[in-house]
């Protein structure tokens, strides 16, 4: 069944979680997406970066964010999902980061109802380390 | 030391094709990498953020992104994505450069990239901007 259309209005927020991002999460990311720049994975390498050490796969953090999206649009966030973000800050291994998301508007378009929300990841002092705009069809 | 392409390639240029089928181990290292109790249940499919990723990866070999010295920022990123993948299921991404300029010292690059099926249809499309600063010959 499905739910998307009846169930979601404006104001609306997604299915935000927590999540502390180990480097053994950032090191089983590096397998999955194929991505073992040292700046992830090698502390020494990483300490003559601009960041001073590790970073987590900015890549990971949208990861988290599109897990949000999919858990709030089950139906049609991956048949139809559409998602404009900017990276602004890193996420540090050991940082517990948080998603949020709300629904913004909902607009009857020619393919049907189509929501857009404000979408990101929060950093522990509040900062967004991803912040930006999806759109996913409610039908 | 051999300039990397990003210093070089014109706006145009392609990239790929690369195939960027997941196998189940990646599928399940993704799941090791993001998962918690709230995820969703993918079944045997893939979340399309990782086939992104996939190509993400080859793209920045390819720019040269990953030599000594380079200091590379992800800027930006879209996506958009018209169906659900399967774990293992074939699919293609194809890059193209559609910008490359030089601001204050920096390279910002944009590369777009298309994603097919084995009967070719698109199934998805995404757009990286990424910033290079340090010592990028050009």
């Amino acid at each position: 069944m499905n739910t998307n259309k009846a169930s979601k209005t404006v104001g609306d927020q997604l299915a935000g979680f927590e999540r502390q991002i180990s480097q053994e999460r950032v090191d089983a990311y590096a397998e999955a997406s194929g991505d073992h720049n040292p700046i992830h994975l090698d502390e020494s390498y990483a300490t003559t970066t601009q960041f001073g050490t590790r970073i987590a796969h900015g890549m990971l953090s949208l990861a988290l964010v599109t897990e949000m999206l999919a858990t709030s649009f089950p139906n049609t966030w991956h048949s139809g999902g559409k998602l404009k973000v900017r990276f602004t800050a890193p996420v540090f291994p050991g940082e517990t980061v948080v998603t949020y998301g709300e629904i913004t508007s909902i607009a009857e378009t020619e393919n049907g109802l189509i929501a857009t929300c404000n979408i990101g990841c929060k950093k522990p002092d509040g900062t967004d380390a991803v912040a930006g705009r999806a759109t996913v069809p409610l039908e | 030391m051999v300039e990397p392409l990003i210093s070089t390639a014109t706006v145009g240029h392609i990239f790929g094709p690369y195939d960027v089928t997941i196998p189940s181990d990646r599928a399940h290292a993704y799941a090791t990498a993001v998962g918690g109790e709230e995820s969703p249940d993918y079944g045997d499919s893939l979340a399309p953020i990782l086939i992104v990723a996939a190509a993400l990866t080859k793209l920045i070999e390819d720019l040269g992104l990953y030599a000594g010295g380079l200091q590379t920022i992800h800027a930006g990123q879209e996506v958009s994505w018209s169906r659900r993948v399967k774990i293992g299921e074939q699919v293609d991404a194809t890059g193209k450069l559609a910008a490359n300029s030089i601001r204050r010292g920096n390279h910002f690059a944009t590369v777009a990239v298309s994603y097919t099926d084995s009967s070719g249809a698109e199934i998805g499309t995404s757009s990286t901007t990424i910033i290079v600063s340090g010592e990028v010959s050009s």
